[in-house]
């Protein structure tokens, strides 16, 4: 399957999903979050495509643009075919749907996406601290994080 | 819309009351982080009721080291070193998926010799760090000779990278651009020596362990997982294979010089401790087919293409590059804005996916059985926490 | 009579008969050197070195009668600190210390367990050093160390304590702070200075050095 075959096939399941401009290596769709979960599981039901892996999800914090960027990497077996697909999400309000009932494995990236980033899971089934302590304020990866504790490397 | 944020207190709370008069009650257990047979820091806790294992929950974090927030204060050449240091047993493998990913980024053409050269060496490393496990998932299950026999032969593994590279765990070998050194004069003849050495002792880890009577019934239909729960989960790796899926980057988008080698990729039936086990076994074998393949044909050339004091630059955009590690794919996601540090890094970790199994495979069985599945599943735990 | 010629400070030796003084704090000193029990605490990368490798068939910890790892902390009196600690762990560490059988020792191994290591900089989770928890006789350097160099700190550890030399208390070993360049020196002139020392040292002038050696005699 070709790219643009790809795109069209992707379009046609979810019409909010737009091929995004931003400059990548693989594949990659955007897509509104309220669209998220019902395009995942389409890409991994469709006959066509059958995205089966969930090869990585994480995030990027964009300061400036007060963007969260979420970036979920697919893989299909099948047609040895890879898909990104980003959904962006404000900075100020960061909640996105859980796709944890797709991937099983979604659930534990969610969290480690919390943990670091504090992106918020729409009905996750268990959000909570990965590798912080319960306890822990802040959130390290974001870059406006800051903590006494770390020391800057010296020039 | 419901987002509700818990705590382990909370997790681990007991709900169930005695029932009847037998009086069995659900209770927890830690499991770690200080515990011989969990590899390293792993904490799970176990909800059981009596020996018979009904959830586990895993606790993460007891060597989290903030890889990813100091990325984003690194050149690319300094974070490779940093990735010796996630799944220290396949070190050359790790350094390879982020100068892969750079390379493929900052458009780097690379000359045959290198590509020879850093395939064979981490041939030569999953060999070791197959050697590990199989001797380290001999000494859970109460036996202590596969530790020695394992230890033994993969200190000659180590003595030959250290002869070309200098270090005996933490290589930092492969470079964006290259490799850091050439190999030494005596590599080949070595690998050769070696080569010849160790398919015997093989046959030998076969007689000691994979007969033994005990050692089949600690394995064989225990912690079972298909092949559609563990792309579910996210596995990749033996414990992939092992469940039947042939999902092997070296064959599938053949990197190095996989695609020149003839080999097979292993794959399990029953998707149990076994195959995971066996698969390993086999892999050494295919490892050492692949090798004898290459070792002899090491084109001429430069071993470097970019000299390490020139710093690299990425242009803007997202990559996203992998190999495949001893222990599954090792993925590496860059965003970078076009500076010779990333803006983001993020590491796709094998044994991260599949530790999570346990919390499938795991429920129903024993704690002993346990041992068993996490032994089988070889988890490094600092490339878990990164 | 082998160890008396050995452990020669320990002991005195009367003449005439077969009879040699010791104080019980020396016998029993030896005795604790030589049966250390080291506690099974890897959290990283040195793991695999220090507790696998060293303790395996090519470097034989058993020689130096060490070998007898005991994964629970009431059955060991030496703590070989293999790895990373972060914050999360660090009150872990300091109850499996407390929770040792007195007298207790620590080596730490590695980059990461005398200073941070590599994860010094821009790390907002890792411990600067593990003798910031607890107090650690034996550092051995390296990241991470070749098995041989702990052999080298157990041996050097197997000395202090048969000397009774051991740090017991916290806080004894100042760490060196982070400090800042101070004005009108910068990064290049150190650089300039460590390349000139080094070129100094390594530069030897035979006929002086031949000049100073002492001649042997009695040929």
């Amino acid at each position: 399957m070709t790219t643009e075959e790809l795109f069209q096939v992707i379009t046609e399941l979810e019409p909010s999903a737009k091929q995004s401009e931003k400059t990548s290596d693989r594949p990659t769709v955007e897509v509104p979050p309220e669209a998220l979960v019902a395009l995942m599981q389409k890409l991994r039901d469709d006959p066509r495509l059958s995205f089966n892996m969930l090869l990585a999800h994480t995030a990027v914090d964009w300061l400036e643009e007060r963007l969260f960027e979420m970036v979920y990497q697919l893989y299909s077996p099948q047609n040895q075919q890879y898909l990104a697909v980003l959904v962006y999400v404000p900075r100020n309000n960061p909640v996105v749907p859980t796709i944890s009932s797709i991937w099983r494995i979604a659930e534990f990236q969610e969290r480690e996406v919390y943990d670091l980033l504090g992106v918020l899971y729409d009905e996750h089934p268990d959000l909570r601290r990965l590798f912080l302590e319960d306890d822990w304020t802040g959130f390290p990866l974001r870059k406006s994080y800051q903590d006494d504790f770390i020391l800057e490397r010296p020039k | 819309m419901s987002v509700n944020i818990t705590t382990l207190d909370e997790r681990t709370r007991v709900t169930s009351e005695a029932d009847s008069a037998l009086d069995t009650e659900e209770y927890f257990v830690n499991m770690g982080p200080q515990h011989p047979a969990t590899h390293g820091v792993l904490r799970m806790v176990l909800k059981l009721d009596g020996e018979t294992i009904k959830e586990v929950i895993p606790v993460l974090g007891y060597i989290h080291r903030s890889i990813e927030k100091i990325c984003e204060h690194s050149t690319y050449r300094q974070i490779v070193h940093l990735t010796d240091r996630m799944d220290y047993l396949s070190s050359i493998m790790n350094n390879w998926a982020v100068s892969l990913t750079v390379e493929k980024a900052a458009n780097i053409e690379l000359t045959e010799r290198i590509e020879y050269i850093r395939t064979i060496v981490a041939e030569l490393e999953r060999i070791h760090s197959h050697q590990v496990a199989w001797g380290v998932m001999g000494m859970d299950l109460g036996a202590f000779t596969p530790f020695l026999y394992g230890f033994r032969d993969r200190e000659l593994v180590t003595d030959i990278l250290e002869e070309t590279i200098g270090a005996r765990l933490t290589m930092n070998y492969i470079q964006p651009g290259g490799v850091m050194f050439d190999i030494h004069p005596n590599f080949v003849k070595k690998v050769k020596e070696y080569i010849a050495y160790f398919r015997p002792k093989l046959d030998e880890y076969e007689d000691l362990m994979s007969g033994n009577p005990i050692i089949q019934q600690r394995l064989r239909d225990v912690g079972t997982m298909d092949g559609e729960t563990a792309l579910s989960y996210g596995a990749t790796g033996p414990v992939l294979r092992a469940s039947r899926v042939p999902y092997d980057l070296r064959k599938i988008e053949p990197y190095g010089v996989y695609g020149k080698a003839d080999f097979n990729v292993a794959i399990g039936t029953a998707g149990d401790c076994w195959d995971r086990y066996y698969v390993r076994i086999e892999e050494m074998r295919q490892s050492i087919r692949i090798i004898e393949q290459l070792i002899d044909n090491i084109p001429e050339g430069k071993f470097m293409v970019k000299k390490p004091a020139v710093k690299i630059k990425v242009p803007e955009g997202r990559y996203y590059g992998h190999v495949e590690t001893a222990r599954g794919v090792l993925g590496v996601f860059i965003v970078s804005q076009g500076k010779d540090i990333p803006y983001r890094m993020y590491f796709r970790t094998p044994n991260f996916h599949n530790l999570w199994c346990t919390t499938a495979i795991a429920p129903g069985g024993r704690i002993g059985d346990l041992v068993a599945i996490t032994a089988s599943l070889d988890l490094v735990i600092p490339d878990i926490d990164r | 009579m082998g160890l008396v010629k050995k452990e020669e400070y320990a002991f005195d030796t009367m003449p005439g008969v077969d009879v040699v003084l010791t104080k019980i704090d020396y016998v029993v000193n030896w005795a604790r050197s030589n049966s250390l029990w080291p506690l099974t605490f890897g959290t990283s990368c040195c793991a695999i070195e220090m507790l696998m490798a060293t303790g395996g068939p090519r470097h034989d910890l058993a020689r130096f009668g060490a070998e007898v790892t005991r994964p629970s902390p009431r059955q060991a009196d030496l703590l070989i600190l293999a790895g990373t600690i972060v914050k999360r762990m660090a009150p872990r560490l300091r109850t499996l210390y407390d929770q040792m059988a007195e007298p207790r020792y620590v080596i730490a191994t590695g980059a990461c367990t005398i200073s941070g290591g590599p994860f010094l900089y821009h790390s907002y989770s890792t411990i600067r050093g593990a003798d910031e928890i607890i107090p650690v006789d034996v550092y051995v350097p390296g990241c991470p160390p070749r098995p041989e160099s702990l052999l080298h700190g157990l041996l050097t550890l197997q000395k202090l304590i048969k000397e009774g030399q051991t740090i017991r208390k916290p806080g004894v070993r100042h760490k060196p702070v982070i400090s800042e360049i101070p004005e009108g020196v910068s990064r290049e002139d150190i650089t300039a200075e460590m390349v000139e020392l080094l070129e100094h040292d390594s530069v030897v002038n035979i006929e002086e050095t031949l000049g100073n050696l002492e001649r042997p005699t009695g040929i």
